[in-house]
């Protein structure tokens, strides 16, 4: 019927133009005459257009003949689909160059939509490959003509649009040379396509990769499209209007694209995870189920994975299915979303643990590599030396600070509330200029403060190991050894420094002692005395802490520009340190990046106070006496009044904390 | 992957001549093409469709089962689920991602675990009990939920067609 009508139009319009010709001869009985007498007549043109439009069709149908040959239902509809909406594109694209419309205008277009529908075609039989069981050899020669005289025209016209809108500026050709180049990437594709799946057919057994390099290479031309798009789009915005007939398509690249890499990306994280953390299927495993693979119905002998929802498929199977959906084929379980086998079985043991013995294992936890430094003993060199000076100088009256005592003990202890250590630096900057408080005030805490900071990190920096390695993979150990040895190397590195800082203070403690040894303690006794004085009177004013009596009194010794620069050196170190556990707390963030990764789980900051408690109460115990003797000997220096003060708010702060 | 989709095809097939399930006939159109299936579905009992032969044809995608196959009735049927042209429309032949209704939870999309017999079976169901929450036919749900007699009527006349009377 169809058919039918199509020859019956084919033959009236060849009737038809070939009256119209032979009309115009007989009159005009030359060629010249009868050429300029068909092109004035309106009607005679149009018949000759139909005509045109009937050859169009028929070499088209030639053309198909030749490359595709009969074409299947599917293909036929798709390409009816297609061309409606490359039609009505094409229509609105009249729209915008209505200006240059022209006969060759007109057949440029149809040209386009020609070459596109070769295009589809294309497509779908190379897509049919996948399913045909047997590809001829006819197939392959029409495939790869095909492909080729394609990718020639669409160069063909690219170059020249490109060239004649060098020459000419942007016209229509613009459009043109953008159709083409997206003609020519959905070239390129087919070829991709047809290339993996000639590989597909000679290998005898499945290819399992050839997914993976059809999604990438999707992702490859879904990007080269929505680029073309995109410039194409902001050319035109410039050049003529905005070019409606290209937002569909566009539209399609950008979806396509986004979905392209939604799929890598979110395939390769389920197949990462296959791979990592599914254990393969035993042989038990295989026997309690039927065997069957549900997703290729095929028996499972070749290598399996067993989800965490215990259903069991073949790896490539479901590596396939990980490229369209990541969750469990059976029941749907979103396999991204689920805890790892491994630490989903070890977690909640870990932490029942933690709850019922609480302190001491943590610390054992937290130093795993230096059980020395476990208890980490508060700065037992450095009260030795204040001790005994303070035992050398029975005389000095003791001023009624038992409150600034108190404060002094709290501010040690208490350091660890301040896990940055930057306001107890501040604390310590100051005195620079004053070597006399240096060793006795600034260097004795910090050992005390650091020792409580690195707990603080520590808790939160590292993972703790999981009761039971047996459980474990080879990679998996070996991550974690990679996790842990950087760890342990950091700290080693740390405890160097610290004990630099450590050699430093006691340097300098043991240079104040030859030095405090060697004045005569008479000239101290006056001059702290009476600085002790104006300071109590004075104590609503902050003293500075450079205040001239010691500057005074240490220039006499002589023995400020000696004592400086070690302070300094210290200071410096001190900041170092600082700096030091700063980065110790970028490399915390670091850290919980990690987390996800085997047996990694992010420690809990409540236990940081449980675990503060009773070794602050310990050290307050052990080293009150010790203090509050070095703190009766420093309270006679003027500048303890700045100090106390300082420690009256850290009483409060300290105070609120505890509570 | 062709190769994966043929053998599950070719499985499939063996399985649903070995034991067809009641009331359901299919197979592929012919042997070259395993990727295009005809299937006949009987009129579920004590339904209006009763004693009907309903021919629909299946389209395979290259990589079925990852993807569901497209049903269609080749015949006139008037129901809320299916479209004027004879296109099925139930969740478990949508994959999961795209949602034309806007109701459907993933857990009810395709799936590989699902078969082409489960697929007829369920359209069976549908047959037997239309769902007009969403429906793919607006005219036939709404027959269907306002004039129950009129879309039996319907309903009979199309059985009758269907086996040439």
């Amino acid at each position: 019927m169809m058919k039918m009508r199509s020859l019956v139009f084919t033959g009236l319009s060849l009737v038809l133009s070939s009256v119209v010709v032979g009309n115009a001869y007989m009159q005009k009985k030359q060629f010249y005459p009868s050429v300029v007498y068909i092109t004035k007549s309106n009607s005679s043109m149009a018949v000759l257009y139909l005509q045109a439009f009937v050859f169009v069709v028929l070499m088209g149908k030639l053309c198909r003949k030749i490359f595709f040959g009969q074409l299947r239902a599917a293909e036929t509809e798709h390409l009816i689909e297609r061309s409606w909406y490359a039609v009505t594109e094409t229509c609105l694209a009249f729209t915008v160059f209505r200006d240059d419309f022209s006969p060759r205008f007109v057949a440029l277009f149809t040209l386009l939509l020609f070459l596109k529908c070769f295009h589809w075609l294309a497509e779908d039989r190379v897509d049919y490959m996948e399913r045909s069981p047997v590809i001829s050899w006819l197939f392959h020669i029409r495939a790869i003509s095909l492909i080729t005289v394609l990718f020639m025209l669409d160069l063909l016209f690219i170059n020249y649009a490109y060239y004649s809108t060098l020459l000419k500026g942007a016209s229509v050709q613009l459009v043109f040379g953008f159709e083409y180049a997206i003609l020519l990437t959905v070239v390129f594709m087919t070829l991709t396509k047809y290339l993996l799946h000639c590989i597909d057919i000679q290998s005898n057994n499945n290819w399992e990769n050839k997914a993976v390099y059809l999604l990438y290479s999707e992702l490859v031309t879904g990007f080269i499209k929505v680029l073309l798009y995109t410039a194409f789009m902001i050319i035109m915005i410039k050049v003529h209007t905005f070019p409606l007939f290209a937002i569909r398509p566009m539209y399609l690249a950008v979806r396509g694209f986004k979905k392209a890499l939604h799929d890598v990306i979110m395939s390769r994280r389920a197949i990462y995870n296959m791979n990592q953390y599914y254990p393969d299927a035993t042989e038990e495993d295989l026997q309690s189920t039927d065997r069957v693979c549900i997703i290729c119905r095929e028996d499972m002998i070749r290598d399996s994975k067993k989800l965490p929802c215990n259903h069991i498929f073949h790896t490539n199977c479901l590596r396939s299915w990980f490229q369209r959906q990541q969750t469990c084929p059976t029941c749907r379980m979103d396999i991204l979303h689920v805890p790892r086998p491994q630490t989903a079985a070890q977690q909640p043991p870990q932490q029942v643990q933690h709850q019922q013995q609480q302190p001491p294992p943590i610390i054992q936890n937290m130093f795993p590599g230096f059980p020395g430094m476990q208890m980490w003993p508060p700065a037992p060199p450095v009260p030795p030396p204040m001790a005994q000076q303070g035992g050398t100088q029975p005389g000095i009256p003791v001023p009624d600070d038992t409150q600034g005592a108190a404060a002094r003990t709290t501010a040690v202890t208490d350091t660890t509330s301040t896990s940055t250590t930057t306001a107890p630096m501040a604390g310590i900057a100051p005195p620079v200029g004053v070597p006399y408080l240096g060793p006795g005030v600034t260097i004795p805490p910090m050992p005390q403060m650091f020792m409580p900071t690195y707990p603080v990190n520590m808790m939160s920096g590292f993972p703790h190991p999981p009761t039971n390695m047996a459980g474990l993979s080879d990679d998996e150990l070996r991550e974690m050894e990679g996790i842990e040895r950087q760890n342990v190397e950091a700290r080693i590195q740390w405890l160097r420094d610290i004990q630099s800082l450590l050699d430093g203070a006691m340097l300098l403690i043991s240079q104040y002692n030859t030095v405090a040894v060697n004045m005569s303690m008479d000239s101290i006794r006056t001059e702290t005395l009476s600085t002790a004085e104006r300071a109590r009177t004075s104590t609503e004013v902050p003293v500075p802490l450079t205040s001239p009596p010691q500057g005074g009194a240490w220039s006499k010794g002589g023995a400020r520009s000696k004592f400086s620069s070690p302070q300094d050196k210290n200071i410096r170190k001190a900041q170092s340190a600082s700096s030091l556990i700063s980065d110790r707390n970028e490399s915390k963030t670091d850290l919980t990046e990690l987390e996800g990764a085997t047996g990694y789980t992010s420690p809990k900051e409540e236990m940081i106070p449980a675990w503060n408690d009773p070794k602050d109460e310990e050290h307050s115990d052990e080293m009150d006496e010790v203090r509050r003797r070095r703190l009766h000997h420093f309270s006679s220096s003027s500048s303890l009044s700045s100090f106390s003060k300082q420690d009256d708010e850290t009483i409060n702060t300290e105070s609120g904390f505890q509570n | 992957m062709a190769g994966s989709a043929l053998k599950r095809l070719m499985a499939e097939y063996k399985q649903l001549t070995m034991n067809p399930p009641e009331g359901i006939i299919a197979g592929p159109v012919n042997e070259e093409n395993f990727f295009e299936w005809e299937a006949l579905i009987m009129g579920p009992e004590g339904t209006c469709f009763e004693g009907g032969v309903f021919p629909a044809r299946l389209t395979f995608p290259p990589d079925y089962p990852l993807s569901p196959p497209k049903m269609k009735f080749t015949c006139e049927l008037f129901h809320p689920n299916i479209y004027p042209d004879g296109r099925v429309c139930i969740s478990i032949l949508h994959a999961p991602g795209d949602d034309p209704m806007g109701y459907e939870t993933s857990a009810e999309r395709w799936s590989p675990v699902q078969s082409v017999e489960k697929i007829l079976l369920s359209v069976v169901s549908m047959l037997a009990e239309p769902n007009d929450e969403s429906a793919a036919n607006v005219d036939a749900a709404k027959t269907w939920r306002e004039d129950r007699k009129k879309f039996n009527e319907v309903a009979e006349r199309t059985v009758r067609k269907t086996l040439g009377l």
